[in-house]
């Protein structure tokens, strides 16, 4: 089986208006509840941390070698597979918050009453599905998904902004230093796109100025959170921290919705949409890491996927009564793994991938 | 060979068997599904303080069945009651076996003595329930909240869809009635003010027809006595608990401070005039020297002469004597309202917000002036429509 | 016997062993001089009368040589072929031409005069305009190339024929403009074509599976059209097609997904209308496949997503109907099915009165006895009208529409959610000749959505689409 590539469009398509789906559910009130007003610095670190971090993957990508490629030639593929399945083991954890995230807005957004355990089950099905696609037809995914994610995100934003106060966000500074670092550092769990990046170094061409490209995406991905989190703290103010799911809810008090009924739902519903697909996507990338790792086959790709989705449901399953707990762990114990993974995979293969290329210099002097 | 053809097989098998799970979930389909005959719509809910915690009287629609000829929404109305709200819900589950839904809630009316007893130990739950809408219009209604929604609406069969059209935008532009919905309403106690308002609503007796109208099956109905409702007043909010009833004039002030007017009705000594436009707002000094702060409030409305006289028939032009009269009664309004708002500790108009969002270290330092000793100045400028 | 034999009474009966039928008839005759013929034809599809005219009256005064090239000289019928081998020229007999055996000669002639029975080129009905050409394919496949290089009068146009059908012989004719075509298209359609073993083509549709790169898949794979215009606009457009002898329906390959929501008359009208159509089949669709299935998820598990006097409305409507939401819907949602299968199968008076008895009797019977509610006889009725908006798409969206159905039944919102999910995964995956189904939307292709769901003015398509990989890339200067 012969890897199937992307389109470099596709990349800066996800960058720019599918990554910031995954972060309207649980963050924005996390904010709330540690930033308060001040719920904008902390993202515009992080978005600007991870800026740099994709800016480092997209570099990383200019050789069109994958991540597997590029560590078997530098430590050998022994090392270069157990790294592989490290990295792959992280991003099977990164999949823990969007996933707890998919679960509760399944229950809050399209039930009226609490449903049973098995609305969410189907969800692993579709992503096992999704995980042994090949790359092309995720990149595809990305080309309707984004224009999707726009228009839902706009319609969103145009039917809320009415009711928002942005005076709300005055004063600035209001929460502390403490607020802002403790904002930032619970905030990490949500910002691991460079790292969903670095699976699919290698498989799309590069040219010149993709790095910068990438960047501005996302900084532009990033601008659009913002504006997204300046409005639901407009709306919401001082009750912020109990809107769990604020982008399902913040549209509703426009005024046109009294006589018409719900039509926020379609924005809504064509953002769940994007977040469905991108709750699968920490899998999609552990499961092309240890096939890319471990050889390209068919099979082998069906079978990494049923077993990693398998598993998370089983995981799942058994945290069933204890979603905040899980939640708490990963955002407010366990955050630094993000940053630490992240900046230090990208930075490290940048590192080697220098000295390498120093040293094939020195070796054709 | 056959591991390869079993490997070849496999989706096809694999899609065989996810048709079979969606068929056989479709057809046993009861894992605690809650369809629409099973579901109780609530359409309004009033709660009311008891000595033992709470009364929920919760509206609920009910379907009309296949005659649709006589139109209209039919209600009826069940009590619960419990130590909270959510007690309150089970017992009407328990009693009637329909699942309260309510995503449909638009209306949260509360009983004068919930209200003063503290508001948000009745509110909390609906503002925290995911399934119930923040977006819910609040009232306050003199006496019990469930006889309020029990009575029979001369306007409409249900007493809640009579109560939101009391509430709706056209009713706010005529300045007679400020509304708040639960998420305004939160936002403010919640926030640095600590204040809120709603809605007072009374209940006026009229004589209706002797049979009822409308096909409802209120009880009341039955008797004969329709009544129709009032929520000119206005009741303040400090700290969560009812603290004070802005009176007709003075909620007509506060809704011409907010600029919400646009053709309501303006006293001016004996005449009346017609707001054709209206701003209004709010300004907040603060002198951290002397530790003092003064609110200046302003209000300037263009106006038209509701009645003309035969030789002004044309132009409707108020006169200058007019305007002035008019002045002077606003004038009066404010300031009662301001006394009003002084005397219930009630920050109606957010100044410690603001206090807050200007400056922190100020709102520290100010924040505990009591209302009474904020100085006033305000603006009133009425003109006829140049 | 493999070949013709200089012995007439030999060949002549081993060609009667060849094609033992009734209707092959021989005429045995004699020429001026004397000399012994067999003329070898099938009955009804031989024009006998021009066999008469061209073949037999020359003969019958005929005394010169009778060599093959001289006998074929002589008759005056334009079309003829000589052949050795006994199979090649039983298969002419076959086809409609007679074939003419004589003594002395180990040789046959194969003479054109074949007289299929053909329908009048009329309009299709799967493709009524109210603008635009009204000819439509027919079952010939000779008259179909021939209104194809009526539109298409260019060297370019090749046509090759081809036999596919192991017994049925059927003729397919592979057509395509040279240098306008991809590279390797034709021959790639060529390929797939030749690898078919199969008994017999009785339609187009059974290639259509065929040329399909995922042949069990539910989506459709090639494009179809019944319309010569539209088939030579798509030629133009760099697509391989293919007329299959026997069927009205031509195939045109690599397929878009976006064809089928795009119309003929689409280009004969204002861009703006064209546009609009193109949008309201996209909704009417989407109506279709979406309507039924959150009608029941707003029943059973979100309430909201009606409002909420329409939701009493149809409270109220279902109180006494014995059936859950979701077997009611799938109950009227399969009684349309039966009532659209059985009034296309049935001729078309009955048909009329099974509409009758369908629409009236049973639909409003069951609302009165309570079987059904009326709401969800409007729902399928908007549904199966939504459906027709995009007619090729008819077979795969009532498929899907069901399918969406069940799952909306069994999961309820978050099940429809997941099952677009899946249907959209499926449709960006799937390939046709290295050409993806749902280009130009995925990959996104910003060029070709010129003329994709919005339909820009016809000065503005000034390049094929990029989709296809023409390499001739500019129509218009």
């Amino acid at each position: 089986m012969t890897a199937s590539r992307l389109n470099a469009r596709q990349i800066l398509f996800f960058l720019a208006a599918v990554a910031p789906a995954g972060k309207l559910v649980l963050l924005p009130s996390l904010l709330a509840a540690q930033a308060k007003n001040d719920l904008l610095f902390p993202i515009l670190l992080q978005v600007c941390v991870q800026a740099a971090l994709v800016f480092a993957v997209l570099l990383l990508a200019r050789r069109e070698r994958t991540v597997y490629a590029l560590l078997a030639d530098m430590v050998g593929s022994i090392c270069a597979k157990a790294l592989c399945i490290l990295f792959a083991a992280f991003l099977l954890f990164a999949a823990f918050v969007p996933l707890i995230e998919q679960k509760l807005l399944v229950q809050s957004l399209f039930y009226d009453t609490l449903p049973s355990y098995v609305a969410f089950a189907p969800f692993f099905l579709f992503s096992a599905y999704l995980c042994a696609k090949p790359l092309n037809a995720l990149g595809r995914m990305w080309d309707v998904l984004a224009p999707l994610f726009c228009i839902g995100l706009f319609g969103i934003l145009l039917l809320s902004a009415g009711s928002a106060d942005f005076g709300a966000l005055a004063p600035a500074g209001g929460a502390g230093a403490g607020g802002f670092l403790r904002g930032s550092a619970y905030s990490s769990s949500w910002f691991f796109d460079a790292a969903l990046l670095l699976p699919l170094v290698g498989k799309f061409p590069y040219r010149k100025g993709l790095a910068w490209k990438g960047m501005l995406c996302y900084l532009a991905g990033g601008g659009a959170l913002l504006l997204f989190l300046a409005v639901y703290f407009g709306v919401f103010s001082d009750i912020a921290v109990t809107q769990l799911f604020a982008f399902a809810h913040m549209s509703k008090y426009f005024s046109g919705i009294t006589a018409m009924g719900r039509i926020d739902y379609l924005f809504i519903f064509a953002v769940a949409f994007v977040m469905t697909f991108y709750a699968a996507m920490p899998i999609h990338a552990a499961a092309e890491t240890v096939s890319e790792a471990f050889g390209r086959r068919k099979p082998l790709a069906a079978l990494l996927s049923l077993g990693m989705n398998a598993a998370l449901f089983a995981l799942l399953f058994a945290l069933n009564f204890a979603p905040s707990a899980t939640i708490a762990a990963i955002t407010e114990r366990a955050f630094w793994v993000f940053p630490a993974v992240g900046a230090g995979a990208a930075g490290l293969l940048l590192l080697l991938d220098g000295v390498q290329a120093l040293q094939r210099r020195r070796h054709a002097d | 060979m056959r591991t390869k053809h079993w490997l070849k097989t496999l989706p096809a098998k694999l899609w065989i068997a996810l048709a079979a799970l969606v068929a056989f979930t479709f057809f046993s389909n009861d894992f605690g599904l809650v369809d629409i005959q099973k579901t109780a719509i609530i359409l309004a809910a009033g709660v009311d303080r008891t000595e033992e915690g709470f009364e929920l009287t919760a509206q609920i629609a009910v379907p009309k069945g296949s005659d649709r000829t006589t139109g209209g929404t039919s209600s009826v109305e069940i009590e619960g009651r419990g130590a909270t709200v959510a007690d309150c819900l089970a017992a009407i589950y328990a009693q009637t076996g329909w699942v309260p839904k309510l995503v449909f809630c638009d209306l949260i009316l509360l009983g004068e003595e919930a209200a003063r007893s503290g508001a948000l130990d009745a509110l909390d739950f609906f503002l925290r329930n995911e399934y119930s809408p923040d977006s819910c219009l609040l009232a306050v209604c003199e006496g019990s909240a469930g006889e309020t929604l029990k009575a029979a609406s001369a306007i409409d069969d249900a007493s809640s869809l009579a109560l939101e059209k009391l509430f709706s935008d056209a009713a706010k532009r005529s300045g007679r009635v400020m509304t708040a919905t639960m998420r305004e309403f939160a936002i403010g106690h919640y926030g640095a003010s600590a204040s809120g308002y709603m809605p007072y609503v009374r209940m006026i007796a009229q004589k209706g027809p002797e049979e009822g109208a409308g096909g409802g099956q209120n009880t009341a109905a039955e008797e004969g006595e329709e009544k129709l409702f009032s929520a000119e007043q206005t009741a303040l909010f400090s700290a969560g608990r009812m603290t004070g009833i802005l009176t007709e004039e003075e909620t007509a002030a506060f809704s011409l401070l907010k600029g919400n007017v646009y053709g309501g009705a303006l006293p001016a000594g004996d005449a009346t005039l017609a707001v054709l436009k209206n701003s209004g707002g709010v300004s907040l000094q603060a002198e951290t020297l002397t530790a003092k702060l003064s609110i200046g409030l302003k209000v300037r409305i263009a106006a038209r002469a509701a009645a003309s006289s035969p030789e002004n028939v044309a132009t409707n032009r108020v006169t200058q004597a007019e305007c002035l009269a008019a002045e002077q009664a606003l004038e009066k309004a404010v300031r009662s309202l301001w006394a009003r708002c002084a005397e219930a500790e009630c920050d109606l108009f957010f100044l410690r917000r603001t206090l807050w969002r200007r400056s922190p270290e100020k709102y520290a330092a100010l924040k505990d002036t009591p209302l009474s000793e904020i100085a006033l100045s305000t603006e009133i400028s009425v003109e006829g429509l140049r | 016997m493999k070949y013709v034999h200089a012995d007439l009474k030999a060949s002549a009966e081993a060609f009667k062993r060849l094609l033992p039928a009734e209707d092959i008839l021989q005429f045995p005759f004699s020429d001026g001089a004397g000399r012994k013929y067999v003329c070898f034809f099938a009955d009804a599809i031989t024009d006998k009368d021009l066999l008469g005219e061209q073949v037999l009256r020359p003969l019958f005064t005929y005394r010169g040589e009778t060599a093959a090239k001289a006998l074929a000289a002589h008759i005056t019928a334009p079309e003829v072929r000589r052949s050795r081998e006994m199979k090649t020229l039983a298969e002419e007999v076959l086809a409609g031409n007679p074939v003419l055996l004589w003594e002395g000669m180990d040789e046959g002639l194969c003479v054109g005069t074949k007289k299929v029975p053909v329908r009048a080129v009329a309009e299709p009905p799967t493709d009524v305009a109210i603008k635009g050409p009204r000819e439509g394919f027919v079952e010939d496949v000779k008259t179909n190339t021939a209104l194809v290089r009526k539109r298409l009068k260019t060297g370019e146009l090749k046509i090759e024929f081809l036999t596919v059908g192991r017994r049925s012989k059927t003729s397919v004719a592979l057509c395509y403009l040279e240098g306008t075509s991809p590279a390797g298209a034709a021959e790639a359609v060529r390929e797939k074509l030749s690898a078919i073993e199969i008994d017999c083509v009785p339609d187009a549709s059974y290639l259509a599976r065929f040329l399909s790169d995922r042949p069990y898949s539910l989506v459709k794979q090639v494009g179809t059209t019944e319309k010569p215009d539209i088939f030579c606009a798509k030629l133009a457009e760099g697509r391989v097609g293919v007329l299959t002898d026997g069927s009205p329906i031509a195939l045109t390959t690599p397929y878009l997904l976006i064809e089928d929501f795009q119309s003929g008359e689409d280009y004969f009208v204002p861009a703006a209308r064209a546009t609009f159509t193109r949008f309201l089949r996209l909704f009417a669709l989407l109506i279709a496949i979406y309507l039924p299935a959150f009608y029941i998820a707003s029943q059973l598990f979100k309430l909201q997503l009606l409002p909420v006097k329409l939701l009493l409305t149809i409270a109220g409507s279902i109180q006494d109907v014995p059936l859950s939401p979701s077997l009611e819907m799938l109950l009227v949602l399969l009684l349309l099915e039966i009532l659209n299968e059985a009034s296309i199968r049935m001729p078309k008076y009955v048909g009329m009165a099974l509409s009758v008895v369908g629409a009236l009797v049973l639909g409003e019977t069951a609302v009165s006895a309570g079987f059904v509610s009326t709401p969800a006889i409007i729902i399928i009725a908007f549904s199966g009208i939504g459906l027709y908006a995009v007619p090729n798409l008819i077979e795969e969206t009532s498929v899907v529409r069901l399918a969406m159905l069940l799952v909306a039944g069994s999961i309820g919102t978050y099940g429809i959610v997941l099952f677009s999910g899946l249907i959209l995964a499926y449709l960006v995956s799937t390939e046709n000749f290295g050409i993806p189904l749902a280009a130009p939307f995925a990959p996104l292709v910003g060029r070709d959505l010129k003329d994709a769901l919005a339909k820009f003015h016809l000065m503005s398509l000034k390049h094929r689409p990029v989709s296809l990989g023409s390499p001739n890339k500019r129509r218009q200067k």
